[in-house]
């Protein structure tokens, strides 16, 4: 049995179990089939830039380097804060009460999704009537959380209706308002002059 | 990245779109508290790969015993190489191929197959000639967050002050109605947006905020609604 997650609303602690859902557990998916002119199959591979060098999925890896080129080992990296003082990890939400605190439309909003997740009451309990009755009341509720623990948390969002409770897990987006003095440059593709060349009238 | 959208009253500018990402409060230093850097790496080649030494070798046995000795799956010429300008190709038994013909195999959740037909790229509509449409159709934010998933942001941005006051109008609109509006693209305004060609199509809904002289207007992308799949078991009470 999947471990439960413990909630806390209004003093009041509940377990719940979590089960990611997505696009493709309600839809389904579509997947892409090539092939070429004779009916053979093609797949899709990475060319490197020197134009031989075909790799495939598995075939490449990601290397941290220091600023003189010297590869560092990610266990020696250490985790900093935006005024470069280390941050303290965070522990994986499963361990621990989690408190839902009430939050806004707008802070759900403001959140760049990653996670979904269907809450349930884990098998042999009661059922979530409690938190279902506060979200039939259009709350939403958030929490801090990590699944694993690790350096810092993610933002989740507990809503729903009087029969289901989702958990959308995300993090914060770098809104900004902007005023008058902030607009944007659009990328304009550079204009360059006609040559003799690329004009062939022999062929009118 | 322009993007080309009208307002209630069918006036129509082209405005930038910018992604949104989450906000970066982590980064990781070295242990000497200087700055790293990612790069992605060659390990190793199509001719390298398991298949491809299988494919020599007839057995995985013999395979294994190779590995032991020496380094078959490296080669030393290209392993460890930087990777940058890659490019994503088509590849037969006989090589990369140019001219290739695509299919859609369009799957049940539960794995099964429900249909297959010829891949057809739809255009991208958010930069037309035809603006991304003010449909009209409200939702209230509160019902909307309980009903779709917004799997994806962008922010709308103006390009000069003439589309500041543009835009600025419809985040005005948008707050003030605490709702957020259905946009719609193609030549009859009746299509979800397609950010490229061959991309996913979305159900976009824009909301605006305002902060004094300042707004922040949001195009919020849904390709899914907030509900339960229906091979999960319903909780009742």
């Amino acid at each position: 049995m999947p471990k439960p997650l413990v909630l806390s609303l209004d003093g009041h602690e509940f377990s719940v179990v979590i089960t990611k859902i997505d696009r493709t557990k309600l839809y389904g998916d579509i997947e892409i089939e090539a092939f070429d002119e004779k009916g053979n199959p093609a797949t899709l591979k990475v060319l490197a830039a020197d134009g031989r060098t075909l790799m495939d999925k598995g075939g490449t890896a990601l290397a941290t380097l220091n600023e003189d080129g010297e590869s560092v080992s990610r266990a020696d990296l250490r985790p900093v804060d935006e005024d470069g003082e280390q941050i303290e990890p965070v522990l994986s939400s499963f361990g621990q009460v989690n408190v839902l605190k009430q939050s806004s439309t707008d802070d759900y909003l403001s959140q760049v999704v990653k996670s979904i997740y269907v809450l349930d009451p884990p098998d042999g309990e009661s059922d979530l009537e409690f938190l279902q009755s506060h979200l039939g009341a259009e709350q939403i509720y958030s929490f801090p959380f990590s699944y694993r623990g690790g350096v810092e948390h993610d933002s989740a969002f507990v809503l729903g209706d009087q029969k289901n409770a989702f958990m959308i897990v995300g993090k914060p987006a770098a809104l900004e308002f902007v005023r008058l003095n902030q607009a944007a440059v659009l990328d304009t593709p550079e204009e360059a002059e006609i040559s003799a060349d690329e004009l062939d009238f022999e062929l009118l | 990245m322009p993007v080309n959208i009208s307002n209630s009253k069918n006036r129509d500018a082209i405005v930038a779109m910018e992604s949104l990402t989450p906000k970066r409060v982590v980064r990781f230093v070295a242990p000497d508290g200087r700055s790293v850097t990612t790069r992605k790496l060659l390990k190793t080649d199509v001719e390298h790969d398991l298949p491809a030494l299988l494919k020599k070798r007839k057995k995985l046995e013999k395979l294994a015993n190779d590995l032991v000795k020496s380094d078959p799956e490296l080669d030393p010429n290209t392993f460890g190489m930087f990777l940058t300008d890659t490019s994503r190709v088509y590849v037969t038994e006989k090589g990369i191929v140019h001219l290739i013909q695509e299919f859609e195999v369009i799957k049940n959740p539960d794995g099964t197959e429900r249909e297959r037909r010829p891949r057809v790229k739809e255009p991208q509509n958010i930069n037309a000639e035809v603006p991304l449409k003010w449909t009209g159709k409200f939702i209230k934010k509160k019902d909307a967050v309980s009903k779709f998933v917004f799997t994806g942001k962008k922010q709308l941005v103006h390009v000069n002050g003439l589309t500041f006051d543009f835009l600025f109008e419809m985040a005005k609109t948008l707050q003030k109605k605490d709702s957020l509006l259905l946009l719609r693209g193609g030549e009859k305004g009746d299509k979800p947006v397609v950010m490229n060609r061959g991309g996913r199509a979305y159900n976009a809904f824009l909301e605006g905020r305002v902060k004094g002289d300042s707004y922040c207007l949001i195009m919020h992308l849904s390709n899914m609604e907030l509900k339960r799949p229906k091979e999960m078991k319903s909780v009742e009470h």
